[in-house]
């Protein structure tokens, strides 16, 4: 008995072990700033055709970056992802688009206004809509956390609107063009961008009650990084280089370069061709996520699940609890409490990849040891009895007689597991890991074909589901066998 | 009778579930090479009574020394107790993930007892014993009950024990395969193998029983000489039980 608990702890510790190393493999980067952007928030983050991010914020980052003598490492996660990996001291700052607010002024330092912009509102082309007024009993789409949104939601009870709320600017433009919402709301040069790149919608009203865009810190952190950006933004606007950026994306030769990408007329083929880098990256991501985690969580499961069933009492409390939480909580809000939460309340920085991975690990983990127990508790008890009774110690007869027995029970189960981990791997693009999901996102970000490139996504995740079943209905008939 | 010749020494052995009383306060020494048959109705407490005597139960109270070693005793290794009292199931409990001879070889192979080909050779003698060695290779699920119970014996004889525990251990079998595992049993029992047996089968008790035990509520009634408890039972309870039985 002493020994298994010695070698259960020492399974546990190689495992802390190896995200530590993770961890501080993230951190090894010393003088460089990390910096959280959005990715679907043309001009200012998107990614460009040939996969690169790029925008108004980006250039201007890496500009200021270079007149100031510091290095930025990019981490473009998506709005919310940035803003809340910012506050949990995952990352330097944002830049992101984001207007400066009094209630972000609670938590976030801003660095001088970098760009005015107001909002207005758009409706699908052809629209009768020409006014707030006419949106009476209509419904709106806006986009979460944007100034576009408080606006529309300031106004909404005037003019006798519903809204709805979306993530990312291409459900939101969808959702209008598709005629589900009468109007959208964003900031101006965000929607004219899109509507220049082929999006099928009309401005209709003037810029109004806008706001300034800032680079965000940590409200009392990294204060020398936003004195960099200060100054170096000052020097970029006295030299032209600041007008340079902007008009590279809003000026009149701007839109021509995008356009070819967004005219929403390519053929499925076309666009994995012209994704493919980006498609086989987010693959590998999900690929490389799932593998690492079912095997952790194998390994979790088995350890948890005969916690369970062993005869010491606190073990199975324990194990009970483990069980309990882990199964109990969406992995949504694992993955968030584990990636914004945990450095909250550690003050030590661990990468989306490792908080994904850990995630995956308990929460798929859990599941495993429910069905590791349950298997082990369908073998006949008698099997147990006659082992003992042989003098076989617990250890003995669980390895060579039960779990043998049990194991053929669990496999169909296992292979269930693996597959939900699988597509489990798609939630954690919420904190922003570049998996086949969050791939998705950001292509569309750029070409605005949902339709079609989700399309591409669910066949590739149908693909490998297929792969990982058969692969898995081989290994049960060897061990059938 | 010398201390040393007690094979089993039972003194107030009490088991309860809840308020679920079973054992009510049981004393029984059994005797080197004695053979000893406990009857008695259902629910009298028989097989629990068996498994206290290898700790597959728990005991609520009392004492319980098997060939010396004191097992209600918390510091007594039990896994070297019972790797000298043999134990046979009523429901045989072969591994089915084995074969017949990895059955039987699995325990002496794993605590290091013996050698992979002692084991081995040690095995196909005993499956000559009870006329299976044809069946060595093959796994539990193709055997018959009858089959599996002799293999079940075999591989509890393996180790070499003591004592040998059988726990109602024809109640599974079809009538007709009774008497090849009873056979088996009666040549133990020639051999001077220590045997506790709970049992139905009274003409097996008749015959090989040095001792009957018959038990009812939790007491042990009666016990005697298969010839003085069963001709002559004094306890009404006995006398009841055995009408009922014998004239079945």
């Amino acid at each position: 008995m002493r020994k298994r608990l010695l070698w259960l702890g020492t399974v546990l510790l190689a495992c802390l072990s190896l995200f530590t190393f993770f961890s501080t493999k993230t951190q090894a980067a010393e003088k460089t700033y990390t910096i959280g952007t959005d990715i679907t928030y043309a001009p200012f983050d998107f990614q460009d055709s040939n996969g690169h991010y790029t925008g108004i914020d980006i250039d201007l980052i890496k500009a200021i970056a270079k007149e100031e003598g510091f290095k930025v490492k990019l981490k473009p996660v998506g709005f919310n992802a940035a803003v809340q990996a910012v506050e949990a001291n995952q990352m330097d700052g944002v830049i992101a688009g984001m207007t400066i607010t009094n209630a972000r002024k609670q938590q976030f330092d801003f660095s001088d206004p970098y760009y005015y912009a107001g909002e207005v509102m758009a409706v699908k082309q052809g629209s009768s809509i020409k006014s707030l007024e006419d949106l009476r009993g209509k419904k709106v789409a806006l986009k979460v956390g944007t100034l576009g949104a408080s606006y529309a939601n300031s106004i909404k009870k005037k003019y006798g609107f519903t809204t709805t709320e979306f993530d990312q600017s291409n459900d939101m433009y969808n959702d209008v063009t598709s005629g589900n919402s009468a109007a959208a709301f964003e900031d101006y040069p965000v929607m004219a961008y899109g509507i220049r790149n082929g999006m099928k919608m009309k401005i209709v009203t003037k810029p109004k009650a806008g706001g300034s865009y800032g680079f965000a810190v940590k409200k009392g952190e990294n204060q020398e990084l936003l004195t960099k950006f200060n100054t170096g933004l000052s020097h970029l606007k006295k030299n032209g280089q600041y007008d340079k950026i902007v008009a590279k994306y809003l000026g009149k030769s701007a839109q021509a370069k995008e356009k070819k990408a967004a005219t929403g007329n390519d053929g499925l083929l076309s666009l994995v061709k012209q994704n493919k880098s980006s498609l086989l990256s987010g693959l590998g991501q999900t690929l490389y996520l799932t593998f690492i985690s079912i095997i952790l969580a194998t390994i979790l499961g088995v350890i948890v699940g005969l916690m369970q069933v062993m005869p010491v009492k606190w073990v199975n409390w324990l194990s009970s609890i483990i069980i309990y939480i882990f199964r109990g909580m969406p992995l949504l809000v694992l993955a968030l409490f584990i990636y914004i939460g945990v450095p909250n309340l550690t003050g030590s920085k661990i990468s989306a990849f490792v908080a994904g991975i850990i995630t995956l690990t308990l929460n798929e983990g859990a599941y495993t040891a429910a069905f590791v127990s349950g298997g082990i508790k369908a073998v006949d008890p008698g099997q147990m009895e006659a082992a003992r009774s042989l003098g076989l110690p617990y250890g003995k007869a669980m390895r060579r007689v039960i779990l043998p027995q049990g194991v053929k029970i669990m496999v169909p189960s296992f292979i269930n597991q693996f597959i939900i981990t699988l597509k489990d791997t798609s939630i954690l693009s919420v904190i922003g890991i570049l998996e086949l999901t969050q791939t998705g996102k950001i292509i569309i970000a750029r070409n605005l074909q949902g339709f079609k490139v989700w399309t591409i996504i669910a066949i590739m995740y149908i693909v490998i589901i297929t792969l990982l079943t058969w692969l898995s209905k081989f290994v049960e008939r060897r061990i059938n066998d | 009778m010398s201390e040393q010749n007690l094979k089993v020494d039972v003194t107030d052995l009490i088991k309860d579930y809840g308020n679920n009383h079973v054992l009510k306060g049981l004393n029984l020494q059994v005797k080197n090479n004695e053979v000893v048959c406990m009857i008695g109705p259902s629910g009298s407490g028989k097989s629990t009574f068996l498994r206290c005597l290898n700790k597959l139960e728990d005991p609520t109270a009392g004492r319980i020394v098997i060939d010396g070693h004191d097992i209600s005793n918390k510091n007594t290794n039990m896994n070297h107790v019972r790797e000298k009292i043999g134990m046979v199931f009523q429901h045989f409990n072969l591994f089915p993930n084995l074969t017949v001879l990895d059955n039987i070889t699995l325990a002496p192979i794993e605590l290091k007892k013996m050698t992979k080909q002692q084991a081995e050779a040690t095995a196909h003698d005993l499956l000559k014993n009870v006329g299976l060695d044809e069946k060595a290779t093959a796994y539990p699920a193709s055997l018959s009950g009858g089959q599996e119970q002799r293999v079940a014996i075999a591989r509890a004889l393996e180790m070499q024990p003591d004592i040998m525990l059988f726990d109602e251990p024809t109640s599974a079998l079809d009538p007709e395969m009774v008497g090849d595992v009873l056979d088996v049993m009666k040549n133990l029992a020639k051999q001077g193998m220590t045997m506790i047996v709970v049992t139905h089968e009274m003409g097996f008790a008749k015959e090989v029983a040095d001792r009957v035990v018959f038990m009812a509520d939790g007491h042990i009634m009666e016990e005697g000489r298969p010839a003085d408890l069963f001709d002559h039972p004094q306890n009404p309870r006995t006398q009841d039980f055995l009408r009922k039985v014998l004239n079945a």
